[in-house]
């Protein structure tokens, strides 16, 4: 690409929004944020880039834009917000007494691979819910989720609700570990039952029971009838069980709060299995095919920055929300018009226009423009 | 709204065909040349096998039928419910019959392949800097003319193989067909998916005897 090549085009993975995409944007940002403003988090606005060690984790650490200070310590441009709002939370704001809800709202950058909504440059809204009880954090940060959907006038979404702890109590029955189990966790992501069954085949025995469970994981789900059905499929195990426990425990409170209709159990929600410790969740909408968002608990994180608390998050993409909202037609902006304001002279212009201005009207400067 | 099924008129459509009669489910009669043909409580798009898991992976089709060798290779984020049995291959290395296939020599080799992507991570994951040259097709002819040392390609019954004087030296993966289903389509049409699961999971079941 010669020089002037690189002043025109624009590099894959960034956008640039004008006029009313950007008012469109503002919009939903707006709505989210008042819906995080009424459940009382905290806005946080963290630094633009930190040292690279903040955002050490393996999913992270690939993806990172990181560059070398001039003192030699290597910064890396936020790729996520979470992680800086834990060590915020560990450091500056290590007197305040738990629980803590933080939100943020704005860029992300990573390298990515470009795809429908998802950018190198990402725009996140999302809150922390750091320390208490594990359950009641669990839903509120739920019914927060769904507030967010329901205000922002998407049809038809669906949480799909999941907890890591199924899937890592029944692999460690199985005593499955190194490549096995990772083709074993891309099995049931993609919820394959017969690759599943595979994977588990040959040699290795792994116990029936466990075997039939594994591979039922990948076919439970729907509405909370289905945590019954997995009760008794995974009663043997004690950590499935008490997972499932927890899952009920949420799902009930969702149900009773009128929101069972947009909640659906996926137990074979294993995505996030080296970062989040309990209850996961993702939300879908019809119209894209894509996750909007989602969440979970991860309790290890914190620890990390020197402040063990529990904790539990939640993020939506604004790219991916509004594409959303655009396919389901509910993202319009309202036209708005300016007061063309002139005068005889370039100072009883000024002075017409500073006095419509303080009247709070929108004006459009028109001297030295053709009428 | 009805479901769309991303479909390819390559090697799988007659199989999906008769699967799909065979349950009662609605199929395009016909050839014709429409690529998005409405047809009962279903709605098809026909596109190129490798494109299906890509319609199905962005939404725009709610469930594709796709080989898992093709899955493989376009690395898709999609569900995979079921596996439909027919369409059974091997994705594998040959090489000239008698020539021997050495990739850990000292000098360079090149595979040709239409599964460039699945291909490079057999030989690289285990440390192997084989060089891949990406083909459209008929890759079975590539060693005889001296482009590529040895190829990775699909076999059915090894004769093509065989024609081109080539001999098996491992197998990459095994595919079969598979029912694939998009995530969002999963959660947010879940009754239709699940019914189209169904109802298919029981067809298919008759034929394989599972």
């Amino acid at each position: 690409m010669s020089g002037r090549e690189r002043l025109v085009q624009v590099p894959p993975g960034v956008q640039c929004f004008v006029g009313d995409e950007a008012r469109r944007r503002r919009s939903v940002e707006e709505k989210v944020v008042a819906v995080f403003e009424g459940w009382d988090y905290e806005e946080i606005i963290p630094p633009l880039f930190d040292y690279a060690d903040v955002f050490a984790g393996e999913a992270l650490a690939s993806r990172t834009y990181s560059f070398v200070a001039r003192d030699g310590s290597v910064l890396a441009l936020r790729p996520d917000f979470t992680s800086l709002l834990a060590k915020i939370a560990a450091g500056r704001l290590r007197d305040r007494q738990a629980p803590l809800r933080l939100y943020y709202s704005g860029e992300v950058v990573r390298y990515e691979p470009v795809k429908a909504g998802r950018q190198n440059e990402l725009y996140q809204m999302g809150l922390e819910h750091l320390g208490g009880d594990a359950r009641a954090a669990d839903a509120e940060v739920l019914a927060i989720a769904a507030e967010c959907l329901e205000r922002l006038g998407v049809e038809g979404f669906v949480l799909a609700v999941g907890h890591v702890g199924v899937f890592a109590g029944l692999v460690e029955a199985a005593g499955l570990a190194g490549e096995r189990l990772a083709t074993l966790r891309d099995r049931v992501e993609s919820k394959d039952p017969a690759g599943v069954r595979q994977v588990l085949q040959g040699e290795g025995g792994v116990p029936q029971e466990v075997a039939v469970a594994l591979e039922r994981l990948t076919v439970l789900g729907g509405g909370r009838e289905a945590l019954d059905q997995a009760g008794s499929v995974f009663g043997f195990c004690p950590p499935a069980r008490a997972a499932l426990d927890e899952l009920r425990a949420v799902t009930d409170a969702l149900a009773a709060a009128g929101l069972a209709r947009h909640v659906a159990v996926d137990l074979a929600e294993v995505r996030g299995l080296d970062y989040y410790t309990g209850l996961v969740f993702r939300v879908f909408a019809p119209d894209l095919g894509f996750e909007v968002g989602g969440g979970g608990r991860y309790d290890a994180l914190l620890a990390r920055f020197g402040r063990p608390l529990p904790a539990v998050g939640f993020m939506l993409g604004l790219d991916r929300v509004a594409l959303l909202l655009e396919r389901q037609g509910r993202l319009a902006v309202a036209p708005r018009s300016a007061e063309a304001v002139r005068g005889a002279s370039l100072g009883e212009a000024l002075a017409r226009a500073v006095a419509r201005r303080a009247e709070g009207v929108r004006v459009r400067f028109g001297n030295g423009e053709p009428r | 709204m009805s479901l769309t099924v991303a479909l390819s008129k390559g090697k799988l459509l007659a199989g999906t065909e008769e699967l799909f009669r065979r349950a009662g489910l609605p199929f395009p009669n016909g050839e014709g040349r429409r690529l998005v043909v409405p047809s009962g409580e279903l709605r098809f798009l026909f596109v190129k096998d490798m494109d299906v898991p890509t319609y199905v992976e962005y939404g725009v089709a709610d469930c594709g039928i796709a080989g898992r060798d093709v899955l493989l290779e376009t690395g898709a984020d999609v569900l995979e419910p079921l596996d439909l049995g027919f369409g059974r291959c091997r994705v594998v290395v040959a090489s000239p019959a008698g020539r021997g296939f050495a990739p850990d020599g000292a000098s360079s080799t090149r595979v040709a392949s239409k599964y460039a992507r699945l291909a490079a991570a057999h030989f690289h994951g285990r440390g192997l800097g084989v060089e891949v040259v990406k083909l459209a097709g008929s890759v079975e002819i590539a060693p005889g003319l001296g482009l590529a040392d040895g190829i990775v390609d699909v076999v059915e019954t090894g004769r093509t193989l065989a024609e081109n004087g080539l001999e098996v030296i491992e197998t990459v993966a095994e595919s079969s067909a598979r029912l694939i289903v998009n995530r969002a389509s999963y959660h947010a049409r879940r009754a239709e998916v699940q019914q189209l699961v169904e109802t298919l999971r029981e067809a298919s079941a008759v034929r394989t005897g599972l």
